[in-house]
């Protein structure tokens, strides 16, 4: 058996499977999407367990070779990717088994989060680039749809500012893909990567600014931003927080990086956009934040703020800088998720996720305010958590390579961030309330996937001890520093 | 080369309707019309004048079938962009008869509730 | 009162409709062979049906052809695209065009690419037909008062 295609076959057949059998189930599906994503889960870690000491999987759809052929790879960079999309996603999905209950039609909820994962875990294994085209459109039609599930006013508008959007970003990388073809002959990216080093520059610069505008607008840098905060606020929370947790990381941080780091090489323009755009979504993020009233676009701005972080990491390139922003995309993408799954459980129970509304949560809800603060203290870097040593990470790496204005920015963007955290724990979580005080927690089904998540939000400091990072950061790290696809032999089969 | 110009006139085209028009519908036409802008370009990067269908059958030659066969790579992949579009038409249409539900009007300016 | 459209268009729809159907399937059928294929053959015979819609009104469409047909066979045309790829692990590979290639230029000829095929056909043109009419179940009522928006068709 073929183990690189499983991720991709185990999401779509549940995607279909799932509507066939269960059609009116909303319960059913459900267990069937925990089920499917377990299995999801058990091949990343077989994958993992082949790839982390070190090399790669390649095989080729059909038994045709290169230059037919539909190639599919799996290193240490997509492993580590696919480990955390699953993961993220099983205890989401869990989450929503009590979360969707308000919802009609949830058998068709399960059916499209099972194809974004599809989506997303084809994106990680393909190795030519209309492969990739076409599951990020799986994946995004799907989250259009995510967006405007509830079929409020709000989600629909939210919805269709975001479809026009990536709409305009798949039209980019369309475009790009057309120059490719039509320069090189080739989609493969061994291939093209290859044979793009001998085109003229100017082609290549259009063909490059058109990839980070197309990836950089699902990756919402500031630029490209202004649909982030809309979709991911409105959506219902298990929405939001795979959107925010993993999605935007997939479908951009890890095709930015690709494209950029693996395929171009590490080019000192690239990489100088990427330093721009990174610090100007980080300040931007970060003081939008400060602004907002409502929690859940709070939490969506800070997301801009600290997917800058990841742009800065692997803008500055070097070890301490892709470890750096590979770290800060784990803790991210656990304390992001816990966080909108923990402002979705406030709204379940308050009915508002307007901060001004909300008084005392603590009072009311003390186990639900305790994973939001683990959430919150997780992204903005309290020490022993992962983020903190991410940041610092990239710090010193911006300073090492003697960018010392970004070095600033960085540490400024994160007290900043502790402080709209802190100032929305204080009005929102711990301020005082009259009146009697009865407990009104949400049901444990919905609070034990978030202490989970919560667990490892407090594990992912751990990554940096030597022996844990050896076996499961390095590869990756080692595939974003020194791997380009130009120099995998045409013949590599492995399997 | 003055069909890439005129593919690079529909581009535009469409992205004026998309960013100055105001009325969803419009914008949906945009959107389409950019789609095809793009698949036509696909379509003349695989083309060649006078070609013929790769199909290498024993009557024709084989440098004949290298000068005149057109590459299906381009054809394949657009029907592919077809598909998307088909499903970005359908979802896009869907969700402005549901917003005209909600907002009793098509013109994006008062589809504003969202701001921050 | 009755529905739909004109006699005219009523009897003329349904004298072309086995026309349309018989040019969707062999679109399906020859696409390995011809232009045409799953997706070109699928267009046509939602075509077909969007046709009956159009001149006879939903009713008359979902009773030939119900809703809870049309979304089974959505997912069942997909599932059965991915069971023959995963059949292809038989062949060692993702995929693997693991059945006997026949003679060139017949119907027989290309192993899995015909079942392939009919499978996308299958699932293009339920999903496609079923698109259209949910796209029809809203109108715009004009009354009095201005315009009104009225979902007809709770069969939900």
């Amino acid at each position: 058996m073929n183990l690189i295609v499983m991720p991709v076959v185990i999401y779509l057949g549940a995607s279909f499977l799932v509507p066939l059998l269960f059609r009116r189930d909303g319960e059913k599906a459900c267990l069937a999407a925990c089920l499917f994503t377990i299995l999801g889960l058990a091949v990343s870690v077989l994958l993992a367990v082949r790839v982390f000491p070190g090399g790669r999987l390649i095989t080729y759809a059909g038994g045709w070779e290169n230059p037919m052929g539909i190639a599919l790879m799996a290193d240490g960079l997509s492993v580590l990717f696919l480990l955390v999309t699953n993961l993220v996603s099983l205890l989401v999905l869990l989450f929503s088994a009590t979360y969707m209950k308000r919802y009609t039609g949830t058998v068709n909820f399960y059916v499209l989060v099972l194809l974004m994962l599809a989506g997303m875990n084809g994106v990680l294994v393909s190795m030519d680039i209309w492969n990739i085209f076409v599951f990020f459109e799986i994946a995004s039609l799907a989250s259009f749809v995510l967006v405007a599930f509830g079929l409020g006013a709000e989600e629909m508008e939210a919805s269709l500012r975001y479809t026009v959007m990536g709409f305009l970003s798949s039209v980019f990388i369309l475009f790009a893909m057309a120059m490719i073809y039509g320069l090189t002959g080739t989609l493969n990216i061994p291939d093209f990567a290859r044979e793009v080093s001998c085109l003229p520059q100017s082609h290549l610069w259009f063909i490059v600014s058109l990839f980070i505008a197309g990836f950089g607008l699902k990756m919402a840098l500031v630029p490209f931003h202004s649909w982030l905060p809309d979709a991911h606020s409105t959506a219902p929370a298990p929405v939001s927080a795979l959107l925010s947790g993993i999605f935007v990381k997939v479908i951009g941080f890890y095709c930015v990086m690709r494209i950029s780091l693996n395929v171009f090489g590490h080019v000192a323009q690239v990489k100088t956009v990427l330093l721009l755009l990174g610090s100007l979504s980080m300040v931007v993020g970060g003081v939008m934040a400060y602004g907002q009233k409502n929690i859940k676009r709070m939490f969506a701005y800070s997301t801009i703020s600290q997917l800058g972080y990841c742009a800065i990491g692997i803008g500055i390139g070097g070890y301490l800088g892709c470890l750096g922003a590979l770290m800060h995309f784990i803790g991210h993408a656990f304390s992001k998720s816990l966080l909108f799954l923990s402002a979705g459980a406030v709204e379940y129970m308050e009915g508002t996720s307007e901060s001004e509304d909300l008084r005392g949560i603590n009072d009311r809800m003390p186990f639900t305010t305790l994973v939001s603060n683990l959430g919150m203290f997780g992204i903005a870097g309290v020490p022993p958590l992962g983020n903190f040593w991410s940041k610092l990470i990239i710090i010193l790496a911006a300073v090492g390579a003697g960018y010392t204005g970004i070095a600033l920015l960085c540490i400024l963007v994160a007290v900043l961030t502790l402080s709209y955290f802190l100032r929305l724990l204080r009005t929102a979580y711990y301020s005082r309330t009259e009146g009697k005080k009865e407990k009104r927690e949400v049901p444990v089904s919905m609070l034990a996937p978030m202490f989970a998540l919560g667990a490892v939000v407090l594990l992912t400091g751990l990554l940096l001890l030597p022996p844990v990072r050896s076996i499961i950061l390095d590869g990756a790290v080692r595939v974003m520093k020194d791997f380009s696809y130009r120099d995998l032999s045409v013949s590599v089969i492995a399997e | 080369m003055i069909i890439y110009l005129l593919v690079v006139l529909i581009f535009f085209i469409g992205l004026y309707g998309i960013v100055a028009k105001k009325n969803i519908i419009k914008i949906i036409v945009g959107i389409n019309i950019v789609g095809y802008a793009i698949n036509l370009l696909f379509i003349v990067l695989g083309y060649k004048w006078e070609g013929m269908a790769p199909v290498l059958t024993r009557e024709v030659e084989v440098s004949e079938f290298y000068r005149r066969a057109v590459d299906p790579l381009p054809q394949a992949l657009v029907l592919t962009s077809i598909v998307i579009d088909l499903a970005f038409l359908a979802f896009l249409s869907a969700l402005a008869i549901r917003l005209y539900e909600k907002y009793a009007t098509f013109d994006m300016d008062k589809i504003r509730r969202l701001r921050g | 009162m009755e529905k739909g459209m004109s006699e005219i268009v009523k009897g003329v729809s349904k004298m072309v409709f086995p026309f349309i159907m018989l040019f969707g399937t062999s679109l399906v059928l020859y696409g390995h062979l011809s232009p045409g294929g799953g997706f070109s053959g699928g267009v046509v015979l939602a075509g077909g049906f969007v046709l009956l819609l159009l001149a006879f009104g939903k009713e008359h469409v979902f009773d030939i052809f119900p809703r809870r047909v049309a979304e089974a066979l959505d997912s069942l045309g997909a599932a059965g695209f991915l069971a023959i790829a995963v059949l292809g692990f038989a062949g060692g590979h993702f995929f693997y065009n693991f059945l006997d290639k026949g003679r060139l230029f017949h119907l027989w000829s290309a192993g899995t690419m015909v079942f392939c095929n009919i499978m996308i056909g299958i699932k293009i043109g339920s999903a496609l037909f079923l698109a259209i009419s949910m796209l029809s179940m809203s109108r715009l009522v004009h009354t009095k008062d201005g315009v009104e928006y009225r979902q007809s068709g709770e069969d939900e």
